[in-house]
């Protein structure tokens, strides 16, 4: 498939928005869906509905084989062990607070460090700071440095004798730098130190490799990663699963009950309590087809060329400053214009068609270390070509002239 | 609706210089309020002397064009009123910011009138309504001494 032929596959780009064509720069908060993805919801629901897994009609059967057939297509797309190290969640944001709660209540007491980084989103910072007051555990956190990298270096020096788990980013949100898991991971195993990945923005983005990154956990949001809203995934390993408590209590999720005695499913049962979001995970798997199709090595470089152009296009503009420089850097571009607060520039841009974020976008750790409230984010997809950041340039351009900059 | 008429020139120009961006000396009210969303906030002081009546004005914070120029124009106009016409020119303004076509209230003289209408271009935003009336919620709050911070994502 030809890239500059994707933006066919996604319908959103059929419509105006302000009589002016839509660019589209806010992935990193959510992508557009393809065709496929949506053809395969309103499929299943006009011609194969029912819940899974309990009850033996025809429908129940075919509807449950599905629900699974994404399963086994996400682990071989993320190259995990086992299907069964594959979670159903409503979102990173539960996967993560899954193994904050799971993991806080079977191995954390008072003292025990988390270590987390000044890149994290509020996603991986709260649900631990909910350990912070029940368990009087402490958060630290590794510091960015002026390129708004977080290196292996600055991770190392926070690490102690009570750090029992480090909550990482793959792919920062703001500045985009890309972490390098691997090693960090081998850092933490050396020391007995579990990890846990907030694999948001990298999922889209990166070539993905469980076995060879080794990391404990790892979240991922399928709405980012061109499939439905309401679903994401928690990876762990297998050893991880048994031993944890299970999470939330309720139907699917038992083996036995008993007035005096429950016994919990196997996995991954065990964490997938109650009816599930059945027809985005089904529709789900056309997403995998989808970036399977493109192939992630022509999504790197597509994408790739496309972060190098908007950052020589933006540098080139003054006024203009991109916020970070790192050396390995995807998919988003944020930035500041001196004399514009952000949230006049999205509103400016919005008016051209131009969709991109402002504000702290969920990272007030970040914009407080970088002493601004607030920023501007153009992040990028599949779908974006070079005429979009040529857009983007004259809307800032257009927006710098109504301030009379 | 044009973008030019939400950035009129006098937006910007308070945007840019506000007045009464400051903390007002020996205030006797003051209340915060914040806007989650954007993460912009504010700090309204007041001083009312023994008639009741803003002696000062003036606020600290920072934010965007909209909400700068509307906490400036705010303080700008409301200087020297008495509490209870300010309470009645405030509600008028978000009655105008949220549903109203125009002012109504008598105790705003025609400029008056006209200086404050430069921000109905917002209502054509609604994502930006609350940058314009941050300020505004926040001073009810100070003169009402509720000690609570406002938060724009409760209020409706
Ligand atoms: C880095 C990062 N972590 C976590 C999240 C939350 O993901 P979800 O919307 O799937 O809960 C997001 C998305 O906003 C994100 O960008």
């Amino acid at each position: 498939m030809s890239i500059d032929n994707i933006k066919k596959e996604f319908p959103i780009f059929n419509n105006k928005v302000h009589n002016n064509d839509l660019v589209y720069l806010d992935s990193a908060n959510s992508s557009q869906k393809p065709q496929s993805v949506i053809d395969r919801v309103n499929d299943f629901y006009s011609k194969e509905f029912s819940n899974v897994g309990r009850s033996v009609h025809y429908l129940a059967v075919a509807a449950t084989n599905l629900y699974e057939t994404t399963r086994s297509s996400v682990q071989k797309y993320i190259n995990a062990k086992d299907k069964n190290e594959i979670v159903f969640t409503k979102g990173a944001t539960e996967a993560i607070n899954l193994i904050a709660n799971t993991f806080g209540q079977k191995y954390l007491k008072e003292g025990d460090e988390i270590l987390i980084t000044e890149l994290e989103h509020h996603s991986n910072y709260v649900p631990w700071h909910f350990l912070r007051k029940s368990k009087g555990i402490k958060i630290e956190f590794a510091e960015v440095n002026s390129d708004g990298e977080v290196t292996i270096e600055n991770i190392e020096k926070k690490i102690t004798s009570k750090t029992k788990l480090i909550g990482i980013t793959h792919l920062s949100n703001v500045t985009g730098a890309i972490l390098p898991i691997k090693e960090i991971t081998e850092l933490a195993h050396s020391k007995g130190i579990t990890v846990l990945v907030d694999g948001c923005q990298g999922a889209p983005h990166l070539k993905l490799d469980m076995q060879d990154l080794d990391c404990d956990f790892y979240a991922i949001s399928c709405h980012k990663m061109y499939g439905p809203t309401g679903l994401g995934i928690l990876y762990a390993k297998k050893k991880w699963l048994e031993e944890l408590p299970p999470y939330q209590g309720g139907g699917g999720m038992i083996k036995e009950v008993k007035k005096d005695s429950i016994s919990y499913g196997d996995l991954p049962n065990k964490y997938e309590a109650g009816t599930m979001a059945t027809a985005q995970v089904i529709a789900f798997d056309k997403s995998i087809k989808f970036l399977e199709k493109i192939g992630m090595e022509n999504i790197i470089n597509h994408e790739q060329e496309l972060i190098e152009y908007g950052q020589e296009i933006l540098r080139k503009n003054n006024s203009v400053k991109l916020i970070g420089n790192p050396k390995n850097k995807g998919a988003v571009l944020s930035f500041t214009i001196e004399g514009v607060h952000p949230h006049d520039i999205a509103t400016i841009l919005d008016e051209d068609g131009v969709a991109i974020r402002a504000g702290h976008h969920c990272c007030q750790i970040l914009h407080d270390k970088l002493g601004i409230t607030a920023s501007a984010r153009a992040s990028l997809g599949v779908y974006n070509t070079k005429n979009d950041l040529d857009q983007l340039n004259s809307s800032i351009n257009n927006c710098k002239k109504i301030f009379n900059l | 609706m044009n973008i030019k008429e939400l950035y009129q020139e006098i937006i910007l120009e308070h945007g840019k210089n506000p007045r009464n961006l400051r903390k007002t000396d020996n205030f006797n009210k003051e209340a915060k309020g914040n806007n989650p969303l954007c993460g912009d906030n504010v700090h309204v002081y007041l001083k009312l002397n023994g008639e009741k009546k803003i002696e000062d004005i003036s606020f600290e914070g920072s934010g965007c064009a909209i909400s700068m120029a509307s906490a400036s124009i705010m303080t700008d106009l409301l200087k020297g009123k008495e509490e209870l016409e300010v309470k009645e020119i405030v509600n008028d303004f978000l009655g105008m910011i949220k549903e109203n076509p125009e002012l109504e209230s008598k105790k705003l003289k025609k400029d008056e009138k006209t200086k404050l209408m430069c921000l109905s271009g917002v209502k054509q935003y609604p994502m930006r309504v609350k940058c314009a009336t941050l300020s505004w919620h926040t001073l009810i709050s100070a003169i009402d001494n509720t000690q609570e911070e406002i938060n724009t994502e409760k209020l409706d």
